[in-house]
């Protein structure tokens, strides 16, 4: 199976591990990823305000690309990416004349190919031709947990793993429409099928504190401290993320979080790819485990860990 | 019905209003009367400024008689308003009510329009067209038809037991049927009744009691309504008798087979918070006093696998062998009281959904605070049994919230919140009792005196904001809300949560309303035939609301309306006999081939293919003339009195004759 992909711009330099592991369990699973052409970042936020049509050509314009390749699926792992590409997806679709501004912008975009420096112009409306699905959502959709259990090499022995959804998955609802925000089975049955436990706690949807990382970066820090602390009052032995942000925020922030949250002792945190990589047979050194802040090798031992030492 | 009907001799009355300025301040009126003075059949054309006052009535039916008139046109309002008052104008004056035509210039004219020219002009057309169909109206007399004086009422809760009983009480028999074992409904199982705090067992039993003793109410449990048939005054009600296995006229209540039955299952009277044997009574004052087999949950209703109650009862009242039955009854007029319940745990995923057996509904928080609850009124949580030290009462759970779950107000929340968290204080006084509300709606008798002692001297803490959700830890709950009187967000742990739980439809209400033919709101409550006007009739004549099913509501206003649809269900039953609309559509055996399309057109079962005939037949007091058949009839056979296809070419060639 051929797919579109899109990294998004973080997965190309700070956080190369979540590509990685994706490309690697892809491979195991007969599915090659094609990134389109050219592609620019998605915008990061979509914009909240009715007038800042000019944020959404970006994500149109990388939507369109797909189409005009030739593909109606775009997949992608990182949670801002996806929550941004389906809602501006969607906005083209629902509001006549958001499809007509945005269509404006682009229709006189001039592409250059940096190296004949060959121009192309006169693109096609984006009519929202293109589904956009989250690689969650494409792995229970699309190649199903039959197969990933068929294709399964290393068995996990119900490690036990609190998924985390954070904000952008799963809400505004209408837009996103993945699986119902408050009690959702995505992640939760995709652990599963990988052989790990899911472990059920309130937090799995809670902020992580985002962007405050930046501007109020004690906010985040207490934000992402709440949502370890449940995880592992119950019963976690690592948290599995989907986005870079959260990763960021959880991982590299924990030494903050145990200096000021003295009863947190620390807590390991994974990328969803990364336990599916692994689950499928992908060597240890294309984890991307370097990475981690906190060490989350233990987890991946060839004698898979059910108690980690934390 | 061709030229011979039209009566060329026929002379025709025009009587314009002019409605205050509201049809005259945009038609100019006194052009439209002297217009059609030259109308074909207008004898007479005059225009006055309130045709419906009192000289306005006198002056139609004067001059009725003066110039020997036999077709009047009014041109005014709409005929939904004053049709009724001109026809008894008319008959007063010796013409046949049916030679009344209204020509509506005003809803569809002189308030849709402001040129004066323009709508003069469109009034002229109007009352032309009027003119021309009056010229063929014939004298119709109203299909008369006999009255049974029984009434149905469904539904054996409060609503449905003070209709039996007024109805009863009237005179009149009544037939209560109730689906489950005991009669009682939703208020049995409530504690305390607000604003006055009495026990709601103490007022509702002896109000069963008499519908239990009364001579003239039948009462049916156990039984559910399968199909209706007939009309209004001559409704059969066929009903179906689920099997009890117990004999109701022979069990003793020893309580012998309780003892001995080994099938445990969760107490439904107590909302799951206790158990049951499989054999059982509801609750210890159900009536009728007897026990029931619960067949879902006996081993089998097979002595040889168990058998053990039949064994122990010394009456010889249980019956395995028992089967469901239909039994029929003659009715004149049907109550439909089938009450409420409540908005599902599952569907507020953000307070736990099903999770956390400390998040209680109020009619579970009831059953805790009542005398013969599970806990025998002391109170204690669910869970593990201790004494809650603080409970967190979420008002509009599930009910005003237009983006996840049901836009409307359940009304009743925030007086029994009230009544919940004052209850909890008498009974825990050193707990904490935290509300979250929107806003607090105490209107009714004593309400807001009620809530303000919850407050004042009960002191109950209330805190204005959404609880956005709900989550456990370690032992304690952890509801996390926001207070948007200072804007700030707030985390309370709680022993124990009690949700203000939305009321929506009882469950199976649809099925019942589409064997009734009566129709709902978009929220599957009964609806009403005019909000303010009709409010506890039916539009399908015969039937009528009362209670919860017609929308939420406490315990007074379903009384009160429960007595309201008694009454209505009176005047029907005064009348000697019903009257119904002439203006229906029969059928013209000469020119009828028997297709049948008219038969599948009817929303109202009037007609019936006559195989032997081959010619359809009409049920003319089922008929309410829509018109649909007329419409759809291929060869013309299908007539609305009043109303024909002569009549209706008439009337858009006079319209359309410049």
């Amino acid at each position: 199976m051929k797919i579109h992909y899109y990294p998004g711009c973080t997965l190309k330099q700070k956080t190369t591990a979540l590509d990685i592991s994706t490309r690697e369990a892809m491979k195991r699973l007969d599915i090659e990823l094609v990134e389109p052409e050219g592609w620019s970042c998605c915008g990061a936020e979509y914009p909240l305000t009715e007038e800042k049509i000019a944020g959404l050509a970006a994500p149109i314009r990388v939507l369109r690309q797909v189409r005009d390749e030739g593909g109606d699926v775009l997949v992608t792992t990182c949670s801002f990416c996806f929550a941004v590409l389906k809602r501006a997806d969607k906005a083209i679709k629902d509001d006549p004349l958001k499809h007509k501004r945005i269509n404006a912008y682009l229709r006189d975009d001039i592409q250059i190919n940096p190296l004949t420096k060959e121009r192309t112009t006169g693109f096609e409306d984006y009519n929202g031709e293109v589904k956009v699905l989250h690689l969650l959502e494409f792995l229970r959709d699309r190649v199903g947990y039959l197969k990933i259990r068929e294709r399964l090499k290393r068995d996990l022995k119900g490690l036990a793993v609190a998924p985390y959804y954070g904000c952008r998955v799963l809400r505004p609802q209408k837009e996103m429409a993945v699986d119902e925000p408050d009690s959702p089975r995505l992640f939760e049955e995709f652990l599963q099928a990988v052989g790990c436990a899911a472990v059920d706690y309130p937090f799995k949807q809670e902020c992580c504190g985002s962007y405050l990382s930046v501007s109020l970066p004690a906010a985040a820090t207490e934000a992402s401290y709440r949502v370890l602390r449940s995880a592992r009052m119950n019963g976690a032995k690592a948290v599995a993320v989907t986005c870079p942000l959260c990763f960021y925020n959880m991982d590299h922030r924990q030494d903050a979080i145990k200096e000021t949250f003295l009863d947190f002792t620390g807590l390991p945190v994974v990328f969803f790819t990364q336990l599916l990589a692994w689950a499928l047979g992908v060597e240890k050194s294309m984890l991307g485990l370097g990475e981690h802040r906190v060490p989350a090798d233990s987890l991946f031992s060839e004698a898979p860990a059910t108690e980690v030492r934390t | 019905m061709t030229a011979k009907t039209e009566n060329k001799e026929k002379r025709i009355g025009l009587f314009v209003c002019h409605c205050g300025v509201n049809i005259a301040g945009v038609v100019d009126v006194e052009k439209v009367a002297q217009v059609l003075t030259d109308s074909p059949g207008v004898t007479f054309s005059t225009d006055y400024v309130y045709m419906c006052s009192d000289p306005g009535q006198q002056m139609i039916i004067d001059t009725i008689k003066e110039k020997h008139l036999d077709g009047i046109v009014v041109a005014a309002c709409s005929p939904t308003l004053h049709e009724k008052t001109f026809r008894e104008a008319a008959r007063l004056a010796g013409l046949n009510p049916y030679q009344i035509e209204i020509a509506n210039i005003r809803e569809q004219d002189s308030w849709v329009h402001t040129d004066k020219e323009k709508a003069t002009k469109k009034a002229v057309k109007i009352v032309k067209s009027h003119v021309a169909k009056a010229r063929q109206n014939e004298n119709l007399d109203p299909i008369r038809v006999d009255v049974t004086r029984r009434a149905l009422v469904i539904g054996g809760g409060v609503s449905g037991l003070q209709a039996a009983l007024d109805i009863a009480d009237q005179g009149c028999e009544v037939v209560l049927v109730e689906r489950s074992p005991s009669i009682g409904g939703k208020m049995i199982q409530l504690s305390e009744t607000f604003p006055t705090l009495d026990c709601s067992q103490c007022i509702l039993t002896p109000k069963m009691v008499e519908v239990s003793r009364h001579p003239r109410i039948k009462l049916l449990t156990c039984h559910e309504v399968d199909s209706i048939s007939g009309f209004v005054g001559n409704f059969k009600v066929r009903i179906k008798k689920k099997p009890r296995y117990v004999d109701e006229t022979l069990c003793n209540l020893c309580a012998e087979c309780e003892k001995v039955c080994p099938q445990v299952v969760p107490d439904e009277f107590n909302m799951g918070l206790s158990f049951r044997k499989a054999i059982y009574m509801p609750f210890p004052q159900a009536i009728p006093g007897t026990y029931t087999l619960d067949a879902e949950h006996c081993l089998g209703l097979n002595p040889v696998r168990c058998g053990k109650c039949k064994d122990v009862c010394d009456k010889k009242a249980i019956d395995y062998d028992m089967k469901e039955k239909i039994v029929e009854e003659e009715v004149g007029a049907v109550v439909v009281a089938t009450g409420y319940d409540l908005y599902t745990m599952q569907a507020l995923g953000e307070y736990g959904g099903e999770k956390y057996e400390d998040v209680v509904n109020g009619l579970e928080f009831e059953r805790i605070l009542s005398a013969s609850g599970p806990t025998g009124g002391v109170m204690r949580r669910p869970s593990d049994g201790k004494v809650p030290k603080s409970i967190v009462f979420v008002q509009c759970s599930g009910s005003r919230d237009t983006e996840k779950h049901l836009p409307y107000c359940s009304k009743i929340c925030c007086m029994y919140t009230a009544k919940h968290a004052m209850m909890y204080r008498h009974r825990v006084p050193d707990g904490q009792a935290t509300v979250f509300y929107i806003d607090v709606r105490t209107g009714g008798k004593s309400f807001d005196e009620f809530y303000m002692r919850a407050v004042e001297e009960d002191k109950v803490l209330y805190i204005r904001g959404k609880v956005s959700k709900i989550f456990k830890e370690g032992d304690k709950l952890i509801v996390w809300g926001v207070d948007t009187l200072t804007g700030k967000k707030v985390e309370v742990e709680a022993d124990m949560v009690v949700l203000a739980m939305a009321i929506v439809k009882a469950d199976g209400v649809q099925n019942l309303v589409k064997k009734l033919k009566i129709s709902t709101d978009i929220h599957g409550f009964l609806a009403e035939a005019h909000p303010k006007l009709r409010p506890v009739e039916s539009l399908n004549a015969g039937f009528y609301l009362a209670g919860c099913a017609h929308g939420p509501k406490d315990i007074p206003e379903t009384v009160a309306q429960a007595s309201a649809a008694a009454a209505k269900v009176g005047d029907l039953f005064a009348q000697k006999e019903l009257l119904h609309e002439p203006t229906i559509v029969p059928v013209n055996d000469e020119l009828c081939s028997g297709c049948g399309i008219c038969v599948t057109m009817c929303p109202y079962a009037a007609r019936t293919l006559d195989p032997a005939r081959g010619v359809v037949v009409v049920k003319e007091i089922l008929c309410e003339g829509c018109g649909a058949c007329a419409a759809a009839c291929p060869s013309g056979a299908a007539q609305q009195r009043n109303q024909t296809d002569d009549q209706i070419f008439s009337m858009l060639r006079a319209m359309l004759r410049e």
